[in-house]
């Protein structure tokens, strides 16, 4: 049995976050319903998510005409992931099989519904394809490196924080820069539908190439075809991990929240995965993973902690 | 023939000597025997080139069906290694011997089937120097695949992806344009067999004509009913022409014979091929895109149906047992495609990944189609290329047999008028 966790500092924990959006107001857990509209492009605090309510139900039948039973009785959860993601989510070349951070952290809700954590059907997708394919109800859940922020919000919905990154840039270990404000005139690549890319328009001088996935971007920055790639620390650790010709550099230059988008219209799943997350956090599954995938390469000793207060 | 006298006294004077050579009747008889003489010699000269310019059409014709196979086959071979090196991928882990013989197989047939084709027609030399320049880049990202690959580092697959890229982007365009402009290059060698045969006609109904005015104005002059040499004169020409005529017919019924046949079903399975190899890439691809390979599943519909397409005959024609067996190998392939998808759409994403990989249902009936078709095609462009050089084969010896004729029959004619004219005196 899981015990259920419900956060005594729920509704108000928002208020210390370090992100330059403060709430306007945080809503108590049990309030009505607030118009999508009003959320965006101001949404309160980005990392702000449902606070689980009541117990969570045991791995089996959900509660009726939940989107948990939906999946429940579709057999599998339906889970769109990175295959390129050293660390995060990747296609294991030898074995063949998706493996990393992200992908342990979906089959932890597919155990949480299952008993089983292999009941997941994955869908590789574009950086640019996360929002579109949660919104069209072709994936249940994205679990992707995917920042958290007002914008997104305003079309998905986000859980609660689980990783904490920062967008840096990565070059080839004999260049002098040492950050994104050094690579004014230089080929810089993201991808596309990033928030990375988005960032990059604070800097106008450098010279943006977009593909569609973000390890395009070694691909191009291997054959000198881009001086830079930017992305998340995590990302480019990954990269780093690939070609002992390439460092990470600067100061992170936004933060970057991870959260696991779902679609708008199950906050009730939402509420579910969190309660998962709070588990993971507590029970030391986080730090197993973390020590993991991570340890070596990405600063993050601990967890991020849950912050809830968002009104459903 | 009796040429007026042409040593150089002033001109008024040499025209003077040309006005009397043809003044009265034994003036235009002479002027009329010239006529004839001139031509048979127009007969045997003409032909012998109309033959031996139909005889070199022919060639071309055939060199341009051989340059297109090639072309083809550098196609084919891309798509093939392309084919093999995604689904070495797909397999995951050490990839199978197989599939690595395949994909070294493809990059050695496609290097070595460029450097043939670029000195075969040096009209095409340009164009394949990009092709091989794009197949030197490919590789090198294929192996940079693999180096990442064999050390579990995922960039890997992102080399694939920009290989498979560059092979649709800079590869298969440039090689089909070409394969369009050797198709119009083998439409229009071809054609000369109409014209040549059209030209025949009307040189022979010219040069008879000549030589029956002559014979008929000769009559009129000098009363005698037959010129026995002008008569043996325009029979050979007669007899040569009819024969040449007969000749060229045939050439060119047997041209566009093997121009319908082998040369059409030649071309059908090429495309079948190319399209059938680039639908097993497309699946390989769509099931490495784990879920999000739409676009890849797409391009497996149109060039499937691509393939299918091209070995449907179309209109009056129909294609022999060689093409419908690779067609139905084909759709053998199409259907146990249909049942991976099946099994990807539905969850089962390891069942997929095995029938379409090594001894799955789809890769051993895509090998059936790829056996059917390769044998196929073996069959028809050597018979094209047979039948081709069999419809030229008797051009050569009827050109110079025209050549001769027409020589000896402007003797006779020569013989013929000299003899009226000395009767005249």
């Amino acid at each position: 049995m899981f015990t259920v966790l419900i956060a005594a500092a729920t509704a108000l924990s928002a208020c210390d976050s370090g992100s330059s959006f403060k709430p306007k107001a945080a809503a108590p857990v049990t309030s009505t319903t607030t118009p999508a509209a009003t959320r965006a492009p101001n949404c309160g605090d980005p990392v702000a998510s449902f606070a689980p309510s009541g117990p969570r139900p045991a791995p089996g039948p959900m509660p009726p005409g939940s989107f948990m039973e939906t999946i429940r009785k579709r057999g599998r959860l339906i889970a769109g992931v990175s295959a390129d993601t050293l660390l995060f989510g990747f296609r294991n070349p030898v074995s063949g099989n998706l493996e990393g951070f992200d992908i342990d952290m979906v089959r932890e809700v597919a155990r949480a519904i299952f008993n089983d954590p292999d009941k997941v059907e994955y869908r590789v997708l574009t950086y640019a394809q996360r929002i579109p394919a949660l919104r069209s109800g072709a994936v249940d859940i994205v679990a992707d490196v995917m920042t958290i922020n007002c914008a997104r919000w305003a079309q998905i919905s986000f859980s609660s924080q689980y990783f904490d990154a920062g967008q840096k840039v990565l070059v080839r270990t004999d260049s002098r820069a040492r950050g994104i404000a050094d690579l004014n005139g230089k080929r810089m690549c993201a991808a596309k539908g990033s928030t990375n890319i988005d960032n990059l328009k604070n800097y106008p001088k450098v010279i943006t190439v977009g593909v569609d996935d973000i390890s395009d971007c070694m691909v191009l920055f291997q054959q000198g075809a881009v001086d830079s790639v930017t992305g998340d620390d995590t990302v480019l650790a990954g990269f780093v991990a690939q070609d002992p010709y390439a460092k990470v550099v600067g100061p992170p230059i936004t933060s970057e929240p991870y959260g696991l988008g779902i679609a708008k219209t199950h906050p009730e799943f939402v509420q579910f995965v969190n309660s998962v997350l709070e588990d993971v956090r507590a029970n030391g599954t986080w730090r197993q993973w973390y020590v993991k995938w991570l340890k070596p390469t990405v600063p993050a000793p601990e967890p991020p902690p849950a912050k809830y207060g968002r009104a459903l | 023939m009796q040429a007026a006298p042409t040593s150089s006294p002033p001109e008024s004077r040499a025209r003077e000597l040309l006005a009397d050579a043809f003044a009265g009747t034994p003036g235009r008889m002479r002027l009329l025997g010239a006529l004839a003489v001139a031509a048979c010699v127009a007969f045997g000269g003409l032909a012998f080139l109309l033959g031996t310019n139909l005889d070199r059409a022919l060639g071309a014709s055939r060199a341009h069906a051989a340059q297109l196979v090639r072309i083809q086959t550098i196609r084919t071979s891309l798509v093939k290694a392309d084919a093999n090196a995604t689904n070495a991928f797909l397999v995951g882990g050490l990839e199978p011997t197989d599939v690595r013989t395949g994909y070294a197989d493809g990059i050695q047939t496609a290097a070595a089937t460029l450097a043939d084709a670029s000195s075969a027609d040096a009209n095409d030399a340009h164009a394949l120097q990009a092709v091989n320049e794009a197949l030197a880049s490919y590789a090198g990202m294929v192996e940079a695949a693999r180096a990442n690959n064999r050390q579990g580092f995922p960039i890997g697959a992102a080399y694939l992806r920009a290989a498979s890229r560059l092979i649709q982007s800079d590869a298969l365009p440039p090689l089909e344009q070409l394969v369009n402009e050797e198709r119009s290059r083998v439409d229009s060698s071809s054609n000369a067999a109409t014209d040549a045969q059209r030209e025949l006609v009307a040189l022979l109904v010219l040069v008879v004509a000549s030589l029956v005015v002559t014979q008929v104005w000769l009559f009129a002059k000098t009363r005698r009913v037959l010129n026995p040499p002008l008569v043996a004169a325009t029979a050979m020409v007669v007899v040569a022409g009819l024969a040449g005529l007969g000749v060229v017919a045939w050439s060119r019924g047997k041209a566009s014979d093997a121009r319908r046949g082998p040369y059409t079903e030649t071309v059908a399975l090429a495309t079948a091929r190319i399209d059938g190899f680039d639908a097993k890439s497309a699946e390989s691809l769509t099931l490495i895109a784990h879920g999000s390979g739409q676009a890849y599943e797409d391009r497996f519909k149109s060039v499937s149906l691509g393939a299918t397409r091209a070995l449907t005959p179309a209109g009056v024609g129909q294609f022999g047992k060689p093409e419908a067996d690779a067609r139905e190998a084909l759709a053998v392939y199409v259907n146990a495609h249909t049942r991976v998808r099946a099994a990807d759409d539905r969850g089962d994403y390891d069942g997929a990944v095995r029938s379409a990989t090594g001894t799955g249902e789809a890769n051993r009936a895509f090998g059936g189609f790829e056996t059917t078709s390769r044998q196929a095609l073996a069959l028809r462009s050597a018979q094209a290329s047979d039948d081709l050089a069999h419809a030229r084969s008797p051009l050569l010896a009827i050109s110079w047999l025209m050549l001769v004729i027409g020589l000896v029959a402007a003797f006779a004619a020569r013989r013929g008028v000299a003899q009226r004219l000395r009767e005249y005196r």
